[in-house]
C-alpha cells in the first residue's frame, strides 16, 4: 500500500526531472546552457537558488493565471478533457512497475489495462482541442491524429508480440522472463512509437510553433494548459518506465541494484531523445506518415522473424 | 555525418552563452561593445550656448525648446531619440556626447528620467524688454563674426556690434538706421 | 513569498506582437533568445499563443492598421500580464513620429498600457533582457 503512495510523488518527480533532463541536454548539445542548476550567486536573491524543478516553476504559474475560455468552445469538453486525460496517464503509474517493484502489475490483462490508459490519455489531449473550435486547433489535431494512429500501431504490435511471444498478458510476468531476441526487435518498434507519442523533434508537427500557431492548445490557458503540462509530465514517466520495465531485463535483479540502474538507463534513453530532438527538422505529417509505415513494416517483420525462432 | 560531428564538437566544447545579468565575472557580462556604439545622450550645460542646432538636426523631432520666462529650456525625449547621433555632430560647442550607455529601461515616460534636459538665463532686450538669447550665446556669435571677417571692415564691424549687442533680433531691424549699424553701408565699402 | 509569486518570476512566458516598424527590433530580439544570451537559463520562452504568455513584447510604431489587432491581442493575454516595449518606434515613435502623421499613432500608451519601455534603434540584446527582467519584477507586484 505505500508503494503506491510513494509512486505517486517519485513518477511526479521523475517525470519533472526527465523533462528538465530533455530540456538541458538539448541546451547543452546546441552548444547554450540550458536551465541553470546552480544559479549565480549575485542573482539568487532575485531568481532562486536552482531550477532543476523548472517544469513544476511553469505549471504552477500556469495554475496561478486566469483562464480564458473562447465563445466558439464547446465548453463542458474543452473544461473537462484536460482533467479526464491526466486522470488516464495519473492511473497508469500504477499499472506500471518501478524498478522490480510490482505495484499492481501482476494483476489480470494488465498490459490491455496499461495500453488502454495511454491511449485513453493521448484521445483525450486529441479530443479536448476540438472542442475549442480554433482553426489552428483543428489543423494540429488533424495532424495529431494521424501521428497517434501509426504511432498507437508500432506501439499495440511491440506490446503484443511481446505477450505472445513470452505467453502471458500480465506486465509482471512478461518483465521477469528471460531476455531474448524478440525484447530488442519489438523494444525497437517502441522506441518508434514514443517518438510520436511524445513529440520529439521530427514528429511536432502537431504543436509545430509559429506554423501553426501552437497547435492544438492554441486555445488553452491558464489552469487548463497547466493540468495538459502535467499530464505531459505523468506520460514521459510511464513510457519510459513502461519501456525499461518490459524490454530490459530489469525487473529479475534485486530492488538495490534495479532503482539506480533503472535510473541510469533511463536518463540514457533521454539522452538519445534529446539527440534526436536536436539533430532534425520538423517533418511534415506525410513525410511523418511515409516513415513510420516504412520503419515499421520493416520492423515488423524482423520481429516476426524474431518470434519464429 | 559532419552534422554529428558538428554535434560533439559542440557537446564538448564550453557553452557560448555569456553570463549577461550576473556581473561576478565583469569581462563575461557583455557581448562585444562596437568601438561605435552610440548610447543614451549627454548636454554639457556649461558648454551648451543654445542655439538649437540640435533641435533643427533631429531626425525623430526628439529634442524641443521652449522658452518659459527667462529661461531656455532644452530637452530631449530619450524614448523617441533614435541615437542617431547628428546632435553630436553638428553642435557647434561639443556640448552634446553620445555615451556608451545602452542598458536603458524606463518606467514611466512622464518622468524625469526620460527626459535630457538642459535649462539656460536668457537675456532680457534692451528697447521692447523681451529675453530673446542666452549671454553665451551673443558672446560667441561675437567671437565668431570676428574670426571670419574682412579686415578691412573688422574694426567698423566691431563697433557696430557692440551697439546693437543687448537689443533682440526684431529691434536690431528696427533701430538699424537710429543707430547707423544698417549692413548696407559694408557693400560701399567692400566694393 | 509565497511559491505561486516564486514561479511567476522564475517562468515567464513571451510572446511578440510587431506593430509596423522597420524589422530591427524584431532581429534583435531574436538574437537576445539566441544560444549566445540564452534566456531559458532564467525559465524565459517564447511562446506562439498570446493565451500562453505572461509578457507581451511590443516592437514597432504601432500602425492605426495594426491597432484592432494589437488590442485583441492585448485582451487575449491572461492576466497577471506585462507589456515592455521595445525600440525607439514603440516607446515613443521614433523617427516615424510626428504631429500630422496619418498612419502612426506614435506612444501607443492610450491604447496598451505599458509597464517599461527600453529606448534603442534598436536596443542591444543585454538592453532587451533587462528591460524583461525589470519587466518579471513588475509582474511580481502584480496580484
Amino acid at each position: 500500500m505505500i508503494e503506491l503512495l510513494l509512486i505517486i510523488f517519485i513518477s511526479f518527480f521523475l517525470g519533472l526531472f526527465y523533462s528538465f533532463l530533455i530540456r538541458k541536454f538539448s541546451a547543452r548539445l546546441q552548444w547554450r546552457i540550458g536551465p541553470l542548476i546552480f544559479m549565480y550567486k549575485d542573482l539568487r536573491s532575485i531568481m532562486g537558488i536552482t531550477r532543476i524543478i523548472q517544469p513544476l516553476y511553469d505549471i504552477i504559474k500556469l495554475f496561478g493565471k486566469r483562464t480564458i475560455i473562447p465563445e466558439s468552445s464547446r465548453k463542458r469538453l474543452f473544461i473537462y478533457s484536460p482533467y479526464i486525460s491526466l486522470i488516464f496517464a495519473f492511473t497508469s503509474i500504477f499499472f506500471i512497475p518501478f524498478s522490480s517493484i510490482p505495484l499492481l502489475s501482476n494483476i489480470p490483462y494488465s498490459i490491455v489495462i496499461v495500453s488502454y490508459l495511454l491511449i485513453g490519455s493521448l484521445l483525450f489531449m486529441i479530443i479536448g482541442p476540438i472542442a475549442s473550435g480554433s482553426p489552428w486547433a483543428f489543423i494540429g489535431v488533424r495532424r495529431e491524429a494521424e501521428l497517434f494512429l501509426v504511432a498507437e500501431f508500432s506501439f499495440i504490435i511491440s506490446l503484443f508480440s511481446m505477450a505472445i511471444s513470452k505467453n502471458s498478458l500480465i506486465i509482471w510476468e512478461i518483465s521477469t522472463k528471460e531476455f531474448n531476441l524478440i525484447n530488442i526487435t519489438a523494444g525497437l518498434l517502441m522506441f518508434t512509437s514514443i517518438l510520436g507519442k511524445l513529440h520529439i523533434k521530427p514528429f511536432d508537427m502537431s504543436e509545430a510553433e509559429a506554423e501553426i500557431v501552437a497547435g492544438p492548445y492554441t486555445e488553452y490557458s491558464g489552469k487548463l494548459l497547466g493540468i495538459y503540462y502535467l499530464t505531459k509530465i505523468f506520460l514521459i514517466y510511464d513510457f519510459i518506465a513502461l519501456f525499461i520495465s518490459i524490454f530490459t531485463p530489469i525487473n529479475t535483479l534485486p530492488i538495490y541494484l534495479s532503482i539506480p540502474l533503472f535510473l541510469i538507463i533511463s536518463i540514457f534513453i533521454i539522452f538519445i531523445l534529446s539527440i534526436i530532438h536536436v539533430l532534425n527538422p520538423r517533418y511534415r505529417i506525410k513525410n511523418a506518415l511515409i516513415w513510420y509505415i516504412k520503419i515499421i513494416s520493416i520492423l515488423c517483420l524482423i520481429n516476426i522473424i524474431a518470434m519464429v525462432i | 555525418m559532419s552534422s554529428e560531428i558538428k554535434l560533439i564538437k559542440y557537446t564538448i566544447k564550453k557553452p557560448i552563452t555569456l553570463r549577461y545579468p550576473s556581473s561576478l565575472i565583469p569581462e563575461k557580462k557583455y557581448s562585444q561593445i562596437p568601438e561605435g556604439l552610440r548610447g543614451l545622450l549627454q548636454r554639457d550645460n556649461e558648454k551648451c550656448i543654445g542655439c538649437k542646432a540640435c533641435h533643427y538636426s533631429c531626425s525623430g523631432k526628439a529634442t524641443t525648446f521652449q522658452y518659459r520666462e527667462n529661461k531656455l529650456i532644452i530637452e530631449t525625449f530619450i524614448l523617441r531619440c533614435a541615437f542617431c547621433g547628428y546632435c553630436q555632430e553638428i553642435c557647434p560647442e561639443e556640448a552634446i556626447k553620445l555615451t556608451k550607455t545602452f542598458e536603458i529601461t524606463i518606467n514611466n515616460p512622464n518622468e524625469k528620467e526620460a527626459y535630457v534636459t538642459t535649462e539656460l538665463d536668457l537675456v532680457k532686450c534692451k528697447n521692447c524688454g523681451k529675453y530673446f538669447a542666452t549671454k553665451k550665446f551673443i558672446d560667441k556669435t561675437y567671437q565668431r563674426l570676428i574670426e571670419k571677417i574682412n579686415p578691412i571692415i573688422k574694426e567698423l564691424v566691431m563697433n557696430d556690434y557692440k551697439k546693437i549687442e543687448e537689443y533682440c533680433t526684431d529691434c536690431r531691424r528696427i533701430l538699424s538706421i537710429k543707430l547707423n549699424t544698417h549692413p548696407k553701408k559694408y557693400v560701399w565699402l567692400e566694393g | 513569498m509565497s511559491l505561486l509569486k516564486k514561479s511567476r518570476i522564475y517562468s515567464p512566458w513571451l510572446y511578440h506582437l510587431h506593430c509596423g516598424g522597420c524589422n530591427g527590433c524584431d532581429i534583435e530580439i531574436l538574437a537576445a533568445l539566441s544560444p549566445r544570451f540564452d534566456v531559458e537559463r532564467f525559465g524565459i520562452q517564447l511562446v506562439t499563443s498570446p493565451r500562453h504568455a505572461d509578457i507581451l513584447l511590443i516592437t514597432g510604431p504601432m500602425t492605426k492598421q495594426i491597432l484592432p489587432m494589437a488590442k485583441r491581442v492585448y485582451e487575449q493575454v491572461p492576466e497577471p500580464k506585462v507589456v515592455v516595449a521595445i525600440g525607439s518606434c514603440a516607446c515613443g515613435g521614433g523617427i516615424f513620429y510626428d504631429q500630422e502623421n496619418y498612419a502612426i499613432i506614435g506612444i501607443p500608451n492610450s491604447v496598451i498600457p505599458i509597464d517599461v519601455y527600453v529606448p534603442g534603434c534598436p536596443p542591444k540584446p543585454e538592453a532587451i533582457i533587462n528591460g524583461i527582467i525589470q519587466g518579471i519584477l513588475k509582474l511580481s507586484k502584480k496580484s
